[in-house]
């Protein structure tokens, strides 16, 4: 078989495209564990919350707080089995968090202001994260802080719903399409 | 000394064994579904590469049922790692061989 530079060329950059495509699926994979695990705990923080307002703080505290341990746990169980794990996603976890609240405490945020600013600073966060992960991340980042934006303009009762179909089922959709790249 | 392949060379052929040469590294499964996502293949023509490895030794195919479905999984062969590595292994040789000229 008579195989010329160019065409070797060719086959070695068109491996170098399926070797970047297989590490980009297995992180999609990865990652869509987690994010269907936050869409579930966001959707039932915010149905919750609409039930008892008043114990609200501490429901999501508790929620944030089992959300932070299952990434953690999802990332050394992933190390366990030899593959890489960014650490550098739960310090920006925590980072977001802390910039959160620090918003909060100084824009002094009525209920439906909170509700919407948390969602909307965690989806620029994905979309900020997607120049560097793949553009899944960028679209599902825009699209539901869009949504959540959308919904503090103009869905008057029933907010904390429309936030746990848009938020929660937007991450849980984006979760199981990930699971399939 | 590093050697073409003949069924190796074959595009998607390449593109498969290069997916599950990579995959098997870290320890990953790759059913068809996802050998399909990764090699931007269609049924049609994924189905017939994946045979002539088979048929070759090059991969070893599982044929069972998650829950109804029906569920391939493919696997790489010790001799189909083996000869993916050395058609590598030749195409390098090919470029740096055109280097020194």
């Amino acid at each position: 078989m008579q195989i010329d530079a160019k065409s070797a060329e060719a086959s070695l950059a068109d491996i170098d495209v399926i070797v970047a495509r297989l590490k980009q699926s297995s992180f999609y994979r990865g990652a869509s564990t987690l994010i269907i695990g936050w869409g579930a705990l966001v959707a039932f923080g915010y149905v919750a919350s609409s039930f008892v307002p008043r114990e609200a703080g501490l429901i999501w505290v508790i929620l944030n707080g089992l959300g932070l341990i299952a990434t953690v746990a999802t990332g050394l169980q992933y190390r366990r089995k030899g593959a890489d794990f960014e650490w550098r996603i739960v310090i920006a976890l925590v980072l977001f968090f802390a910039l959160g609240l620090v918003c909060c405490r100084m824009g002094h945020f009525g209920w439906r202001e909170i509700d919407a600013f948390w969602p909307i600073l965690f989806m620029f966060g994905y979309a900020l994260a997607g120049l560097w992960l793949g553009r899944a991340f960028t679209l599902l980042g825009v699209a539901i802080a869009a949504l959540c934006f959308a919904g503090y303009l103009w869905v008057e009762r029933w907010f904390d719903f429309y936030l746990a179909v848009v938020d929660g089922g937007g991450l849980i959709l984006a979760g199981l399409w990930m699971r399939r790249a | 000394m590093a050697k073409a392949d003949d069924i190796i060379h074959q595009p998607l052929r390449l593109r498969i064994m290069a997916a599950l040469s990579a995959g098997n590294g870290s320890g990953q499964e790759f059913d068809f579904a996802r050998l399909k996502s990764v090699t931007q293949a269609s049924d049609g023509n994924l189905g017939s590469h994946i045979e002539t490895l088979e048929r070759a030794h090059y991969v070893e195919v599982e044929r069972g049922y998650r829950g109804r479905r029906p569920r391939m999984v493919v696997r790489p062969t010790p001799q189909g790692l083996r000869a993916y590595k050395d058609h590598v292994a030749f195409l390098r040789s090919i470029i740096e061989g055109e280097m020194e000229r």
